[in-house]
């Protein structure tokens, strides 16, 4: 199977606010970045040539890992998608 | 928005359902607070739904009404390495009569059909609305307020069943603002189209008979495991990690899933299958032991929420104690208004009723479940030492063979060692 046409099968509301928002300077601190393996929807990018960590929140399945996972707390935002947003799940 | 009521449950899982059927059915003006765009839009799980005693009570006829996929007939664990399978497998004819033990569903139309009932029943439900605190006032809580339809609603009692994660209890100080990933898994899951006949042919089924199958050995040495179930007309197949492993492991789960769908003996059963989904969310793995505060001024916790999750390494047990707990907690609510007492101690009366559950009893009683399910030998080196002397019983090449007591030493000596073997062993024995 190609892994990353996985990605496509899944429905989405984008709600033009992000509902979760990093505070890349903490990310940039940080060595263990789990966030980056541990994201079921590779939402998390790290750039090794710009020293900087990429969110991106269209993809999100809201399955909660990266709050778990992150040990330096660098969300300034991390909530679920306003009511009616977000992922959407038909058959699962 | 602003509106009163008697009571709100925040999330239309099971156990938000199950709570909010229970109190309208009692005569409460119940507002049940859903973000999705339906109750169960947001919900997934890997596919099997265990009896549920509770909810039977309230539909006798359950497996009748639900909407459930296929029951399960037969259930098997199979370990794995990347080239070899050893398979286990029970199956029984009890579990092929009413009342089921067990059915694959799915969450999008099982929680929709459960939040339905419940306003057959006379709730209030709310959709698109997602909540953003508790309004405190004299340090109790007394209402949510919401996001997406804005607004606030207000009760005297709130019920949060708003999943793993519940920022309802966190706003209301019952839950502590971090979680160990230790206690924690992430579940992926990926839908296949077949067609019926073509599931029933592969997995020996007939009629509605559903398959339950994990999977050990098949995580790359990360701490978890794989599923398979059969729907109706689609198979779920998919991974659970613990969270702390996998960060150690620098694997994405994706491509663990990959490589477990692209394992030879695993192959075969999803040939011709079409991916139709792709989900995934956290699970609270760390059982009797990470379990919350459950009840505060004017708020009880239930479900998941409640980390009210079993998981043995022989049974996934979830739905049935979000349910169950939800019951638990709108009695509690429905004698609280009969008394017109809400605070912290009357509300105690939930954990109690929960610890003299079979609920409690469980989570109590496998309390050392999770630790047995760190131990990282059971992910790599058991299933590669089960396949291994199997092969060695099975194969015929000319050699003398070996009995099979002296094999299972020489294979525990070469990949695990004695000692090793013991100390599994007796967690094992403590945690099962």
């Amino acid at each position: 199977m190609n892994i990353d046409e996985i990605f496509d099968f899944t429905s989405f509301t984008i709600d033009r606010e992000p509902h979760i928002v990093l505070d890349d300077k903490v990310c940039a601190g940080c060595d263990v970045r789990g966030c980056t393996n541990c994201c079921p929807a590779r939402c998390y990018t790290w750039s090794e040539a710009e020293q900087k960590m990429t969110f991106v929140y269209d993809g999100c399945l809201e399955c909660g890992s990266c709050y778990v996972v992150c040990q330096r707390n660098a969300f300034t935002r991390w909530r679920y998608p306003r009511g009616g947003f977000g992922v959407s799940f038909r058959m699962t | 928005m602003s509106k009163e009521f008697q009571a709100i449950v925040v999330g239309a899982g099971p156990a938000g359902s199950s709570a909010a059927l229970t109190m309208a059915r009692a005569g409460l003006d119940v507002a049940l607070v859903e973000r999705g765009n339906f109750p169960g839009e947001k919900n997934m799980f890997g596919g099997l739904l265990h009896r549920m005693t509770s909810i039977e009570e309230v539909f006798p006829d359950f497996w009748e009404r639900a909407p459930l996929e296929r029951h399960i007939a037969k259930k098997g664990t199979t370990f794995m390495t990347d080239a070899a399978s050893f398979h286990v497998q029970h199956e029984t004819a009890s579990f092929d009569r009413t009342p089921y033990n067990g059915y694959t569903v799915f969450r999008p139309k099982f929680d929709r059909w459960l939040a339905e009932e419940a306003v057959k029943a006379g709730v209030t439900l709310i959709n698109r609305s997602t909540v953003e605190d508790v309004v405190l006032k004299n340090n109790r809580v007394q209402g949510v307020t919401i996001v997406g339809r804005q607004g606030k609603l207000s009760a005297p009692v709130v019920v949060a069943a708003d999943g793993v994660l519940s920022f309802t209890a966190l706003k209301a100080g019952l839950r502590r603002p971090g979680f160990n990933p230790d206690q924690m898994a992430v579940g992926i899951k990926a839908l296949f189209d077949l067609p019926k006949e073509v599931i029933d042919d592969r997995f020996g089924l007939v009629r509605d008979q559903g398959f339950a199958n994990e999977y050990v050995g098949c995580t790359g040495g990360v701490r978890g495991g794989g599923f398979l179930y059969t729907n109706y007309d689609t198979i779920s197949v998919g991974l659970v990690v613990h969270l702390s492993s996998l960060r150690a492991s620098g694997k994405t789960p994706y491509d663990l899933l990959n490589a477990f769908l692209e394992q030879p003996q695993f192959t075969k059963l999803l040939k011709g299958g079409r991916l139709m989904e792709y989900s995934a969310h956290v699970i609270p793995e760390g059982g009797y032991a990470m379990i919350p505060e459950l009840y505060g001024d004017g708020i009880l916790v239930a479900g998941d929420a409640a980390a009210l999750c079993n998981a043995t390494g022989v049974n996934l047990e979830g739905i049935n104690l979000a349910s169950h707990s939800g019951i638990l907690a709108a009695k509690t609510v429905v004698e609280a208004h009969a008394e017109n007492d809400f605070s912290r101690k009357a509300l105690k009366r939930y954990k109690d009723r929960l610890d003299l559950s079979w609920v409690m009893k469980d989570l109590k009683g496998f309390r050392n479940a999770p630790k047995m399910l760190h131990i990282d030998r059971i992910y790599n080196e058991y299933p590669e030492l089960v396949c291994s002397m199997m092969e060695h019983v099975y194969r015929i090449d000319g050699t003398p063979k070996v009995s099979i007591p002296k094999l299972i030493m020489r294979e525990v000596k070469e990949k695990v060692g004695i000692k090793n073997a013991f100390s599994d062993l007796l967690t094992a024995w403590r945690a099962l």
